[in-house]
């Protein structure tokens, strides 16, 4: 049964147009991402959000506004519907009056990978693709391998040596193959995009495929459900190759679209990335259009060591469109304000989720968010998984 | 006058891309498909700027790159080069870098970025 409104892809960068019937990766006229997009006009006529909301949990609730045309294709491990968790002890340390935080580490594999992948896989496999492959900072890798057992491909997995090892070792028990590369991600994503060249492989890297923002943007979706069909004043969010930012951007826009925000004031979206890897950061300050590969990148948050990303252009666009900022936070900034998020509110959150609430804490000393305004951070997984760093 | 681009790579589809994308753009472009004969025609041609892959099939991009930087036609220490790899091992940035390239990029080449990189040290003719 065809349930997605899914329309056609079409281009980022130049605008052309593709089918969604056939397997498509990026543009192959100007090499930029492509995008779903959605009949929204016929669905704003036959989709009701109220009865999108009496759904049973998970992602997969927002089937008419994601990619899978065929429910039997949908692969689901629970991912979606994370909690947004009030902060009052940070809000009265921080002088704040509406913290928040979406924790993301009770999605399936422990983190937000898991709604990129469930989307990703899921098409892949209704387009009849059976091997998959990606280069991972480490939670993408072992979110693939999980969605990859379920739905019945195989899966290849390149990653740096120095991931943390919960992320190797949870790739290799759902049975993909996993390649540990001497370098960072960057690296990983040369070596895979060669052997799906080579061998056939479908790449599911970041931005090379359509369909991993989808599952991503459904966190705007569900932020935008928890605030009654309105949007949080801020957004801070650890960027890395950006698929979360750009994803709840996209779905600010839909649902803007779709008539269905009672309030279309959007966020303003803080990207934050640590002082070793600050591609976007250096973009932001330069006024740019584009990212520099950034040179020996490093930072204890793995999933912010991303030199690059092939969709940095996207992530600009849209910071500059919410009036948004980049900023880059120290690795000790992070532990410290990770031990914050554990001792104070009970949630040991990952690195890069522990970034947002050091940016944060730049942001009030430079009173660029005031007191009364709502702010989410983003808790993108959980800190379980990088106990390496704690020994 | 037209500004000639040299485009120092032996993947036929790659040269094709880019050179749709800058004649599009009004600049001439010049291809060699090897570093050694890449290095002559930037000796004999007025060249505004040379992208530069660097897997080649004889010499590597990092040693054209110093070949240029060393090159007796003094205009070349100052040329742009724009070093362009897929095989992004660990320190092919720095290592392009160090060799003398002005800017590092990885493929596929994003073509709205390749003009703005281009155009930011050739202007749009």
């Amino acid at each position: 049964m065809t349930i997605s409104h899914l329309s056609h892809l079409q281009c980022s960068g130049c605008g052309q147009e593709y089918s969604h019937q056939e397997v498509h990766t990026f543009c192959p006229t100007c090499q930029s991402p492509l995008l779903a997009i959605y009949d929204l006009q016929e669905a704003r006529q036959q989709v009701d959000r109220d009865e999108i909301s009496r759904r049973k949990k998970g992602m997969w609730r927002w089937s008419e506004l994601l990619p899978v045309l065929n429910i039997e294709n949908q692969i689901f491990l629970g991912e979606g519907d994370t909690p947004l968790l009030s902060l009052p002890h940070l809000e009265k340390e921080l002088g704040l009056s509406h913290l928040y935080v979406k924790d993301e580490s009770s999605n399936p594999t422990g983190s937000f990978k898991a709604r990129g992948l469930a989307a990703a896989v899921s098409k892949a496999k209704e387009l009849g693709i059976q091997k998959v492959i990606i280069p991972t900072a480490g939670n993408a890798g072992g979110a693939m391998a999980a969605y990859a057992a379920r739905a019945g491909l195989k899966a290849y997995i390149f990653m740096p040596k120095d991931t943390p090892f919960a992320n190797i070792e949870e790739s290799r028990m759902a049975g993909a193959e996993v390649a540990l590369v001497d370098g960072l991600i960057s690296d990983a994503a040369g070596m895979a995009g060669e052997k799906a060249r080579a061998e056939g492989w479908f790449d599911v890297s970041t931005f090379k495929e359509p369909y991993r923002v989808e599952g991503k943007k459904v966190m705007g979706y569900e932020l935008a459900e928890t605030f009654d069909w309105s949007l949080p004043d801020v957004i801070v969010y650890p960027t890395g190759g950006g698929t979360g930012l750009v994803g709840m951007w996209k779905a600010f826009a839909e649902l803007e679209e779709l008539g269905w925000l009672e309030n279309t004031k959007r966020p303003r979206m803080v990207s934050v990335q640590a002082d070793g890897c600050a591609p976007v950061v250096k973009a932001f300050q330069a006024k740019a259009s584009f990212c520099d590969f950034w040179i020996n990148a490093h930072t204890i948050a793995s999933g912010l060591r991303v030199p690059k990303s092939f969709a940095d252009h996207l992530i600009l666009q849209d910071i500059y469109e919410s009036e948004g900022i980049a900023i880059a936070v120290s690795d000790e900034a992070i532990l410290e304000s990770q031990k914050q998020l554990a001792s104070m509110e009970g949630i040991f959150a990952a690195p890069e989720g522990a970034a947002t609430l050091a940016a944060l804490k730049e942001l009030i000393q430079q009173k660029w968010v005031s007191p009364d305004e709502r702010i989410v951070l983003f808790n993108t997984g959980s800190g379980l998984k990088y106990l390496d760093h704690k020994s | 006058m037209t500004p000639n681009i040299l485009y120092i790579e032996d993947n036929p589809d790659n040269t094709m891309l880019v050179r749709r994308a800058l004649e599009a753009r009004g600049y001439k472009l010049l291809n060699s498909v090897t570093g050694v004969n890449g290095v002559n025609i930037a000796e004999t041609e007025d060249i505004s700027l040379i992208l530069l892959d660097i897997n080649l099939p004889d010499i590597d991009g990092y040693e054209v790159a110093r070949r240029l930087r060393a090159s007796p036609k003094r205009s070349l220490a100052s040329t742009p080069i724009i070093a362009v790899t897929a095989n992004a091992l660990k320190g092919d940035a720095e290592k392009a870098l160090n060799a003398g390239c002005d800017v590092y990029m990885s493929k596929p080449i994003n073509i709205r970025e390749l003009w703005a990189r281009v155009e930011a040290f050739v202007p749009m003719p």
